[in-house]
């Protein structure tokens, strides 16, 4: 069944999220980034940023929050299994730190219904705890018929 | 750093058997095609795939570890054009492609082992 194109426009509750710097410390190791700005304390504290800074594709951790529930969207009804990350668009504007709060919302910016596959478009948008814009992307997600 | 047009750089990442495993424990992604091998052939993708977005910031990592300095680094946006796949290399290849009012626009190529393109598209742009 094709994903209805009448779900473009549809919003998200925001949610806001918590910048740990263990998390940011777990997200640098996985994606095998040892870069100190993220790992090492001392020298976090005397870089221009003066704390542990996340990594800039750090921001998909707490997109997460809000992909997770276009995932579970009972209404928009994608078939998980046969979906795909097709693209991504991420836009950094302020640097994130650990301690800060960040707030993101969601919303379904296209659909697109061809003949073997579906293509839905998510745009994100995050401030933090100061109401100043850390980043925006654009997630495109891929569903096989 | 001057950045200036035609500059290059490189980097590189070997994907061991449970980066998706560790990939997936950091981001929350735990879709079943990353860390199930079985369920990724039964959905047709011959085996478990690496998380998009892990092969992504393995391509900002080479961006980040050139500059110096992760805040730099403005955009970055691709399409996810080859699943990567366990103990795949990835060689990720910068290009300066332009340097306009403080910002330049980077072109990178990430390949595979065998030469296959698994990113495309890719942009980056850089504060100068």
């Amino acid at each position: 069944m094709s994903i209805d194109t009448k779900f473009i426009g549809k919003t998200y509750p925001a949610y806001t999220y918590e910048v740990g710097k263990e998390k940011i410390k777990e997200y640098a190791k996985a994606i095998k980034n040892f870069d100190p700005h993220y790992l090492d304390d001392d020298f976090a504290k005397k870089s221009k940023y003066g704390a542990i800074i996340a990594p800039p594709t750090f921001a998909v951790v707490f997109g997460a929050y809000l992909i997770e529930p276009v995932f579970n969207d009972k209404e928009l009804n994608l078939n998980m299994p046969m979906v795909v990350h097709g693209e991504q668009e991420l836009e950094f504007l302020e640097v994130v730190k650990a301690g800060d709060a960040i707030t993101t919302t969601a919303k379904i910016i296209d659909i697109k219904n061809k003949e073997k596959l579906d293509v839905v478009s998510v745009e994100i948008m995050s401030r933090n705890q100061h109401g100043k814009e850390v980043s925006r992307g654009i997630y495109t997600f891929v569903e096989r018929k | 750093m001057a950045i200036e047009k035609g500059q290059t750089f490189t980097g590189s990442e070997k994907v061991d058997k449970y980066r998706p495993i560790y990939y997936a424990g950091a981001s929350g992604d735990f879709n079943p095609i990353h860390i199930d091998p079985e369920f990724g052939k039964m959905v047709g993708l011959g085996g478990a795939i690496l998380q998009g977005l892990c092969t992504l910031a393995f391509a900002a990592k080479t961006v980040t570890d050139w500059t110096g300095d992760p805040g730099k680094m403005k955009k970055i946006k691709c399409r996810f054009s080859a699943p990567v796949m366990m103990e795949d290399t990835i060689s990720v290849e910068g290009t300066v492609t332009d340097v306009q009012a403080g910002r330049a626009r980077v072109n990178l190529k990430v390949i595979n082992q065998n030469g296959a393109e698994v990113l495309q598209k890719v942009e980056v742009e850089v504060e100068v």
